[in-house]
């Protein structure tokens, strides 16, 4: 038992943030999983972790109604921007949905009840660790399911071709924004939780860099099936511990091993490390296409000519 | 306001840098429909490499300037090489192709921040003597000039390339169409080769000139304009080598205004992005962009 | 269609989680008669100049106390890390040094930003901090177990607009600060009220952000103004871009630039270049002082690394033998609270920063100087 709580000491942050970041990648896997790349999930955890922090600090409001307060505000935000927004196809959609991030960002670094630049302090530290990989237990057996359901068949097809889906008669506003308003939902409740961990949050965390991280966490784990960016998130967050044990510290070498994993993993295994295991069909001989296979250069975006 | 002629110039002299910097993007998209986020890192290296030319090679400017941004075009060929050619025929070359990008783009900062160091540098304070000219009020320096003629001969020369030379016109060919482009026996794959060495080639010079006007570099300087450049070509529209420049030229003075306007930079930012949401939302294409996007 | 099997997914994630409790069965190394000390430094990010010179110093300091004590005598184990200038990675190694190394004392970090967010982690551990570059408001406030060596910015900003007042007689200045960190919030703060104490006007107040590059908005506002002078807070980063750039766009060279601690660097010398020249910056040490221990650590200092030292180092090397002596003193390498108790007893201590003790706050006590940037070097006005 000793040495277990010995290992918590030293490692019970590095799996906070493993528990935290499996949450931040599972939303960002719902918006994928209907076709839509969004680069919003970050700012929609910021959403959520400063209004659960405010509510905390400000008003003394107990733990479950800050994280519910963050998750929904997050949820409403989604829904809000995801209605105009999601019209727009590909690059433009993520390139809208990053600057709705920087917006959001750039608002909590002005406004005086979010702490500014330096962030807000003196969040207590309510957030246990039982308690992150409860909630990622449930928010993946949720996704588990979900991909089966009905909603699930409306976002494959989405993913699929939405052209298609919608001459099929499927409503792809509708799947289309659920998917974004829930993948918001749960981005909230993560950004609500990592408030409560470690006294503070600042808005830097949540900005650009972190959007392309969850990207990276279900590119690099598969964005397929439901535990795929759970894998990305939990090799490429505790990557920093392991390569420190082998000597290599924070710096240059750090950051290109990032990159060379994300690129290697792109360029040989498009369907992430899941692919690396066998399922029921055989070995993971998934066709590589990632978004939709419709998306040739000529129907993308502008159209030439 | 008391300064509001300066504070016009200033924006325009760095709404230049912006401008050729987004050139380089938009070329790749224009021809590629990819969006090649590892630009912020070769511009970042453009200038870094120009340093060590000038400082530990013992080079005048302009030619650590040519040489870098010989290095950088270069750069640009290995980039499409390892990071485009392989994903060419999959079905989803857009969006692998992208995180490819960021990919390459953490590698190469990774080499920057391994090979230059972390601090900030700037270039030694010999490298270019600056003349200051006084009208009346306002002040230009020689440094700003040269910055407006550099931008200018490489705007002209592109648009006057991509016009009249043969190259020039089958690198138009392949944006307008690809299939036929290699129908036509244009060598496809050597023309988008080609425009990266062009692309990167600017993205290098745009770091230098970066790096010479504000006095400051580090291995993260591509940070802020990545953002800023996304921004620059969906105003003026992705495609649109004119459109970039417009853009350019438009992002530099409202920054300059906004924090002149505001005494703070807060705020300075939110309006590139508000800008940059409500043309995705109501004008996509942009200023000068060319058609619609298809929506659902 | 039946989907993958989830369990086969755990697979590679429980291999981690084994690789990872494999990886701390490593023991930390526990010799005998060392007592470990861990900097919490900047090493990268914006801040990477300060932390440089902050572990050159220490690390000079450390060479000498462990050639130099007997064979008996407690040697220091120093343990280096990163901060990257962010609470969130100082946060991490805080965490590191306290739980996993379990380290007698940590000296640092860099940032008063970073510190306001990692010494209440400290505190409530009961691990003390000394703090060798903090010149922030609300440093020491944290606990009894926070210590401070560098002179905060309300000690130093009065001294030098008082000084600077008497031998230029100046009446209205532009104020440039940035208002997203805690030190130069802090600075702004303390330069605001010396101001007004000694009758300054201030003309107008600009703002800036860490990671800013383009200041002529800014100083082209400040320059239709026509202050006598502009005082600056900011970090080195900044500052080297705020001065280098006044006076290209236009602003004489009588209209003198007066900076914070934050300029304290040789990093703002080397590049601002000409810019910097008459640039006068308030601070608790100066290079040249003729303290002989002073000298000898300039001495060496600049044998070993081939530059002079600038405050961040010796302010290290001190806050190193200070830790050291309080080691000593309470007899123990792992009674933090006892360390923590001979620290608040320091009296006299020679240091090259003069004569050491801590007030009852636990801050530093002593006296400010004013330095100007006179041919490429900071020199001290003669008082």
């Amino acid at each position: 038992m000793n040495y277990l709580s010995q290992f918590y000491a030293v490692y019970g942050s590095l799996l906070n943030f493993i528990g935290i970041n499996s949450l931040l990648a599972l939303s960002l896997y719902v918006t994928l999983s209907a076709g839509q790349l969004s680069l919003g999930n970050a700012a929609f955890a910021g959403i959520g972790g400063y209004t659960a922090g405010i509510l905390t600090v400000n008003f003394n409001a107990p733990f479950l109604v800050s994280l519910a307060a963050g998750s929904l505000f997050a949820g409403l935000a989604g829904l809000v921007l995801g209605l105009p927004v999601l019209r727009l196809r590909g690059v433009f959609l993520a390139m809208a949905t990053l600057s709705f991030g920087e917006v959001v960002r750039i608002v909590a670094v002005n406004l005086t009840i979010t702490g500014g630049a330096e962030g807000l302090i003196g969040i207590p530290n309510k957030t246990k660790t039982w308690f992150i990989y409860l909630v990622l237990v449930l928010v993946s057996f949720f996704l588990s399911r979900l991909r089966w359901s009905r909603l699930g068949w409306g976002f494959e097809s989405i993913r699929g071709d939405e052209t298609a889906a919608a001459a099929m008669g499927v409503n792809t506003t509708y799947y289309k924004t659920i998917a974004f308003t829930i993948g918001a939902l749960i981005a909230g409740l993560a950004g609500a939780m990592y408030a409560h961990l470690n006294f503070l949050i600042t808005p830097r965390e949540f900005g650009f860099s972190m959007a392309v991280q969850l990207l990276c966490y279900n590119i690099v784990g598969g964005m397929r099936v439901w535990y795929g960016p759970i894998l990305g998130a939990m090799l490429l967050t505790a990557l920093p511990e392991i390569l420190r044990g082998i000597g290599i510290v924070a710096g240059p070498v750090r950051l290109c091993v990032n990159g060379v994993i994300l690129l290697l993993v792109i360029l040989f295994l498009p369907n992430g490390l899941v692919s690396l295991f066998p399922t029921r069909k055989g070995r993971g001989k998934v066709a590589s296409n990632l978004l939709s296979p419709k998306e040739t250069k000529d129907n993308l975006s502008p159209e030439k000519g | 306001m008391t300064m509001l002629l300066q504070q016009l110039i200033n924006g325009l002299f760095i709404g230049s840098v912006y401008g050729l910097f987004a050139v380089g993007y938009t070329l790749v998209f224009g021809v590629l429909d990819i969006l090649n986020l590892a630009h912020a890192a070769i511009f970042t290296l453009g200038g870094l490499v120009a340093l060590w030319l000038v400082e530990c090679a013992g080079l005048a400017i302009w030619p650590a300037f040519a040489l870098s941004v010989l290095f950088c075009g270069l750069l640009g060929l290995l980039l499409n090489r390892v990071a485009f050619v392989p994903l060419r025929r999959r079905a989803d070359t857009y969006f692998s192709g992208l995180i490819s990008s960021i990919a390459m783009a953490i590698i190469l900062e990774s080499a920057a921040l391994g090979i230059f160091g972390a601090r900030t540098v700037r270039f030694p304070a010999n490298t270019m003597a600056i003349h200051i000219w006084h009208f009346g009020d306002v002040i230009i320096t020689s440094l700003q000039i040269y910055i407006v003629l550099v931008v200018g001969f490489l705007m002209v020369g592109l648009t006057q390339f991509l016009k009249r030379a043969r190259v020039g016109k089958a690198i138009r060919a392949v944006a307008e169409n690809e299939r036929a482009a290699r129908l036509l026996g244009i060598n496809v794959d050597g023309i988008i080769a080609f425009t990266f060495f062009i692309s990167s080639a600017l993205g290098g010079a745009a770091g230098i000139l970066f790096g010479l006007y504000f006095d400051a570099m580090s291995p993260d300087m591509g940070r802020s304009i990545e953002l800023k450049g996304l921004a620059v070509i969906v105003l003026g529209g992705m495609g649109s080598i004119p459109g970039a420049i417009l853009g350019g030229l438009a992002f530099g003075l409202s920054e300059v205004l906004t924090v002149a306007l505001t005494g703070s930079s807060n705020l300075r930012d939110a309006v590139a992005f508000t800008v940059l949401f409500a043309i995705l939302l109501l004008r996509p294409s942009g200023l000068l962009g060319r058609a619609r996007i298809r929506e659902a | 269609m039946r989907k993958a099997k989830g369990w086969q997914g755990i697979s590679l994630p429980a291999f981690i989680i084994l690789a990872l409790m494999l990886a701390s069965l490593i023991p930390a190394a526990a010799f005998g008669g060392e007592v470990k000390i861990g900097f919490v430094l900047s090493m990268t990010g914006g801040s990477a100049a300060y932390g440089e010179a902050q572990k050159n110093g220490a690390q000079l300091a450390v060479d000498e106390i462990n050639a130099n004590v007997g064979v008996d005598a407690v040697k220091i184990q120093p343990i280096y890390d990163d901060d990257a200038s962010t609470p969130q990675q100082g946060i991490n190694v805080f965490n590191k040094f306290i739980n996993a190394d379990k380290v007698a004392i940590i000296i640092g970090p860099t940032l008063s930003s970073t510190a306001k967010a990692t010494d209440p982690i400290a505190q409530q551990a009961g691990v003390p901090v000394l703090a060798i570059s903090n010149t922030a408001k609300g440093i020491t406030e944290i606990g009894d177990f926070i210590f401070r060596v560098s002179l905060p910015e309300a000690v130093v900003v009065p001294n030098t607009v008082r000084a600077v007042r008497e031998r230029f007689g100046i009446k209205k200045v532009a104020v440039l600060y940035g208002n997203d960190d805690a030190f130069t919030k802090a600075g702004f703060d303390a330069f605001k009220k010396a101001l007004g104490e000694n009758d300054i006007e201030i003309v107008s107040e600009q703002t800036f952000a860490k990671g800013d590059r383009d200041f002529s908005p800014q100083l082209t506002q400040v320059r239709g103004l026509n202050p006598d002078a502009i005082v600056v807070s900011a970090l080195v980063d900044e500052a080297s871009g705020i001065v280098s750039q006044a006076r290209r766009l236009g602003i004489p060279a009588k209209v003198r630039i007066i900076g914070g601690n934050g300029f304290n660097s040789p990093a703002l010398i080397k590049n601002a270049g000409e810019a910097a020249e008459g640039v006068i910056v308030g601070a608790s040490w100066n290079v040249t002082s003729t303290n002989p221990l002073n000298q000898q650590f300039v001495f060496a200092f600049t044998k070993k690394y081939g530059t002079a030292p600038d405050q961040f180092a010796a302010q290290a090397y001190a806050g190193v033998k200070i830790a050291y002596e309080a080691v000593r003193s309470a007899g123990s390498t792992l009674d933090r609270r006892a360390v923590r108790d001979a620290l608040a007893g320091i009296r006299d201590m020679d240091t090259v920063l003069g004569k050491f003790s801590f007030t009852a706050g636990r801050d530093a006590e002593s006296s400010p100087v004013v330095q100007e940037v006179t041919a490429g070097r900071f020199t001290a006005w003669g008082e």
